[in-house]
């Protein structure tokens, strides 16, 4: 087990170490590439700006993809029961899936106004799809012998969503969740970036595209993007953790043979 | 009155007739078993009584009700071929899934699935998944689960179809142990000719589909039943009638010759 923790850190400190070499040795412009150890230094000279920003960032993405979430299980909980609702709102689901979102940002700021709402609508929105559509494929997987029982003694439809849709969704769920943390990420900062806030890494990435030519705007641009990894692996992390707490009982969660 | 009464009960699926003209009565309080050839309609006749699919035609009740009202206050429990069990949850919760929906329908004299864990030997496995348990285990969890609602009727599925030959001979007398001398009724469907005279009060014997009742066979054999009826020479005898039965119902014309 000591190399589940300690590989992934020599091919990290490896990725890291080509880059700081290919950086130092080509003299790259710095707004193209930075050199990590710059970015990192940068990072703890300003630790309360990024942490604060990423604050927010955190914030907007995570309410954001709770709000998808919710709206995805409103939306799969008929769609499973129904073939006729399944395939009334699948298009639509796929229209919001295919639809760069950042082409939209301006019109919902416009709508919604300034700062976080916009922000976490359409974090909701771009997590949305995938999350209906692994919620539905997990519901339909419902044990059929299980269902049957539950017919039998004439168990609600509320008692059979909870009691054995949403318990058999979980792994979809989760395999999603994965899928829509780069998203909902993507979505949280070019959203700050266009939402007249100033707030959160991608207002600070917004900023110092302005001035592209300065070697500040290089720092805090690429302090930005390291600080979005950093969430992103976290989030992950979070999501490993959670998966384990409530799939214990799940396959993918036991020993594996090789 | 009977447990469960079918007059002349049909059921299609469109142009396929599964069931067609069945006339059935099954006493209150007895043990009933039927087996006949693959896909002749066993599984179609207890979903029918479960009030799980409507009957094309014909007559029936279930404990004196139309198969759907029995359905909604929990008057029939189900022992699928399957366990069935939720892989979220314990032996424990598991046993009481049944008790855990549809709460208003619940018995007053609902039994405790603890208890019934322990009496099928399960006592000290309640906190663990399903994935923790062998086929037998697995299979005795449905058995409680259904038990514990304590409803007057009980239709099993070919539940003991996936086990091993020495589980399932467990299985018949655990099973035996826990319905005797209780007032519950109990259709049994089996692949099983053994299974079926060892548990059986009344075997009957239907045709490939649509599904005609061939033969209706008392089982004489002594109750309580121990482990030694299958050594009796009056089981082997039955065995052989059941057997027999099972060939005639293959042939065109047979029809209810008892034991
Ligand atoms: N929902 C359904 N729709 C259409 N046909 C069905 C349906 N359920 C069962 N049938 C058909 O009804 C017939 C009887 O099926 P059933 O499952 O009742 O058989 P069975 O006696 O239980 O068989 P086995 O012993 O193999 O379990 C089969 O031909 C099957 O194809
Ligand atoms: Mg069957």
């Amino acid at each position: 087990m000591k190399h589940r923790v300690l590989a992934p850190i020599v091919g990290i400190l490896c990725f890291l170490g080509a880059w700081e070499l290919l950086v130092q040795l080509n003299d790259v412009r710095p707004f193209v590439l930075r050199a990590p150890s710059r970015v990192v230094d940068n990072l703890f000279s300003y630790p309360g700006t990024y942490a604060e920003a990423a604050w927010v960032t955190l914030q907007h993405a995570y309410f954001g993809a709770a709000l998808g979430l919710a709206g995805a299980l409103l939306l799969a909980a008929p769609m499973a029961a129904s073939r006729f609702v399944e395939h009334a709102v699948h298009p639509v689901l796929t229209l919001v899936q295919v639809t760069p979102f950042v082409a939209y940002i301006a019109s919902v700021v416009l709508w919604l106004g300034p700062g976080t709402r916009p922000a976490v609508f359409i974090v909701g929105l771009v997590c949305l799809p995938a999350f209906a559509f692994a919620a539905v494929d997990g519901m339909r997987s419902a044990d059929p012998a299980a269902r049957e029982l539950l017919a039998s003694v004439d168990a609600s439809r509320w008692e059979v969503l909870w009691r054995l849709r949403l318990p058999s969704a979980l792994p979809s769920l989760f395999t999603s969740a994965r899928y829509n943390v780069g998203l909902a990420l993507i979505a949280a900062y070019l959203v700050e970036g266009g939402n007249y806030a100033n707030e959160g890494l991608g207002a600070i990435g917004k900023k110092a595209a302005l001035f592209p030519s300065t070697r500040d705007a290089a720092d805090a641009l690429w302090a930005a993007i390291f600080a979005m990894a950093i969430l992103g692996t976290v989030t992950l992390l979070v999501l490993s953790v959670a998966q384990r707490a409530l799939m214990r009982w799940h396959v993918s969660q036991r020993p594996q043979l090789r | 009155m009977s447990a469960i009464e079918l007059r002349q009960v049909s059921k299609a699926y469109g142009d396929l007739a599964v069931i067609d003209a069945l006339d059935l009565s099954v006493e209150g309080g007895s043990f009933v078993s039927i087996i006949g050839p693959s896909g002749c309609g066993k599984t179609t006749l207890l979903r029918v009584l479960a009030g799980l699919e409507p009957a094309t035609s014909g007559q029936l009740s279930v404990d004196n009700r139309p198969p759907e009202e029995a359905r909604r206050r929990k008057r029939v429990a189900m022992v699928p071929q399957q366990p069935g069990l939720l892989p979220w949850r314990t032996v424990r919760a598991n046993a009481r899934l049944l008790l855990d929906v549809n709460r208003a329908a619940n018995p007053v004299d609902a039994l405790t699935p603890e208890l019934l864990l322990a009496e099928v030997g399960l006592g000290d496995f309640g906190a663990m998944y399903p994935h923790e348990l062998s086929g037998g285990m697995a299979q005795r969890v449905a058995l409680v689960r259904a038990l514990a609602l304590h409803s007057p009727l009980l239709v099993m599925d070919e539940p003991f179809a996936a086990l091993d030959e020495i589980t399932r001979s467990e299985m018949r007398h655990l099973l035996n142990r826990l319905v005797e001398g209780k007032a519950v009724t109990v259709l049994f469907v089996t692949h099983s000719i053994t299974e079926a005279v060892a548990l059986s009060d009344r075997v009957l014997v239907t045709s490939a589909r649509p599904a005609q009742v061939v033969a209706d066979i008392t089982i004489d054999l002594p109750r309580p039943r121990s482990v030694d009826v299958e050594d009796d020479p009056r089981f082997f005898e039955l065995c052989a009638d059941v057997r027999h039965a099972l060939h005639r119902g293959n042939g065109t014309t047979a029809t209810g010759g008892g034991a």
